[in-house]
């Protein structure tokens, strides 16, 4: 398990402004996501349900001060997701950059773009 | 059919008995071909052979045919100029706003709405006039006295009766009661008898519809694309209609529509990472 987690606010406008381009938000994303700010993650992929009307992936991570978490990965719907289970395997490790969930103590994204940890992009960008 | 009765004179049978199974059968399996004859005749087409215009196959209504809908797609109070629009052309300098005019009952709805109170997040199918501009596939089936509206998304048929019935007050449903005719080169479907839907506008606004919705469709061919303009009406929260125009374009040949099987774990898991509005 590899853990690690950062909040980027003050980049939040800008970069913010360059995902509203990439990301296909779908649905009221805005009341459960905060579509002005990203995340930044990188964990174990444990579970990955391709579902309508949603998709999700399941990460296994950790805090900052080591605490295990789970990061839930809103993705689009089935038809989008035939990439999913042959680019990301279970218990590969992966880095995802999103947009972060809203309630407190949460540990959603959404708006999601993968890559391999040493930066590779794997499936689309940004779907939801 | 007369003719054929004459035939059996009893002088032609070999005795009454014979005769009268032969002429009771011949009745018992006439009769209700007649019936069904006669409700043929009855039945006039909505148009006249070779005028119907042909709008049926499966076709493609996600992203790759018009912009993911959005808060602000497709309904826009202003669009940059050069912005692609729903229905495939790109937007002018004119471009006016579509965006509903919602009453003060609509406003105090809005106000109060909760998100996890979307009936989609328990699977609860979505309808006109969001239904049709969903990013998935639709097959369109022409029968003589239907069309067939079949949706991927959520799994959704819908029936637009063109043989002049009307809906009744049991006809209340999720996604109407349907009726349509032909004009010209195109299929006019006006839908009514909606149940009140908290989201029944759009998912996105958080704009209710009620039982007075009414939902008028006119799809049309425009070379290979169908083209739809999606009105809507409900003076119980708009006060003017409110439209849209679409396009769908032919779906990749031999494509067959795909089950939607909404799944109520994924369709709710979301709704954690709203913040509660009420206590």
């Amino acid at each position: 398990m590899t853990g690690g987690l950062r909040i980027s606010a003050a980049l939040a406008l800008p970069i913010g402004l360059l995902l509203t381009v990439t990301v296909a938000a779908h649905h009221s994303a805005a009341a459960a996501y905060d579509e002005t700010k990203r995340v930044e993650a990188q964990g174990t992929v444990t579970k990955i349900l391709v579902r309508n009307p949603h998709s999700w992936v399941f990460l296994e991570s950790a805090d900052d001060k080591g605490q295990k978490i789970e990061w839930q990965i809103e993705m689009g719907g089935a038809p989008s997701m035939a990439w999913a289970k042959d680019a990301m395997p279970i218990g590969t490790v992966v880095k995802v950059v999103g947009h972060p969930s809203r309630a407190p103590g949460t540990h959603g994204i959404t708006g999601a773009a993968f890559a391999k940890t040493d930066g590779t992009p794997l499936g689309p960008r940004g779907t939801r | 059919m007369t003719s054929t009765i004459g035939r059996l004179s009893p002088q032609r049978c070999f005795g009454i008995g014979t005769c009268a199974i032969l002429l009771t059968a011949m009745s018992g399996h006439a009769l209700p071909v007649l019936h069904a004859q006669s409700a043929r005749a009855q039945y006039e087409p909505p148009a006249a052979a070779g005028t119907v215009p042909d709008l049926a196959g499966t076709w493609d209504g996600t992203r790759r045919a018009h912009p993911t809908n959005s808060a602000t797609v497709p309904w826009a109070r202003t669009v940059p100029e050069g912005t692609i629009l729903p229905d495939g052309t790109r937007a002018g300098k004119d471009y006016v706003s579509n965006f509903p005019v919602l009453n003060e009952r609509a406003l105090a709805f809005q106000k109060i709405f909760d998100e996890p109170l979307s009936p989609k997040y328990d699977c609860q199918p979505s309808t006109p006039p969001a239904l049709e501009y969903d990013p998935f596939n639709m097959e369109l089936v022409q029968w003589p006295d239907r069309v067939l509206l079949r949706y991927e998304k959520d799994d959704q048929l819908r029936t637009v009766w063109l043989d002049g019935r009307q809906p009744t007050a049991r006809n209340y449903g999720i996604q109407g009661f349907s009726v349509g005719r032909y004009e010209g080169n195109a299929l006019l479907v006006e839908t009514t008898h909606y149940v009140f839907d908290v989201t029944g506008f759009d998912d996105y606004n958080g704009i209710p519809s009620s039982q007075q919705k009414k939902v008028t469709e006119r799809y049309w061919r425009e070379g290979e694309q169908l083209k739809v303009t999606v009105t809507v009406e409900d003076p119980l929260f708009l006060r003017k209609p409110a439209s849209y125009t679409m396009r769908y374009l032919p779906a990749p040949k031999g494509y067959k529509l795909k089950p939607f099987d909404c799944d109520p774990e994924a369709a709710r898991l979301s709704v954690q990472f709203i913040p509660p509005k009420y206590k």
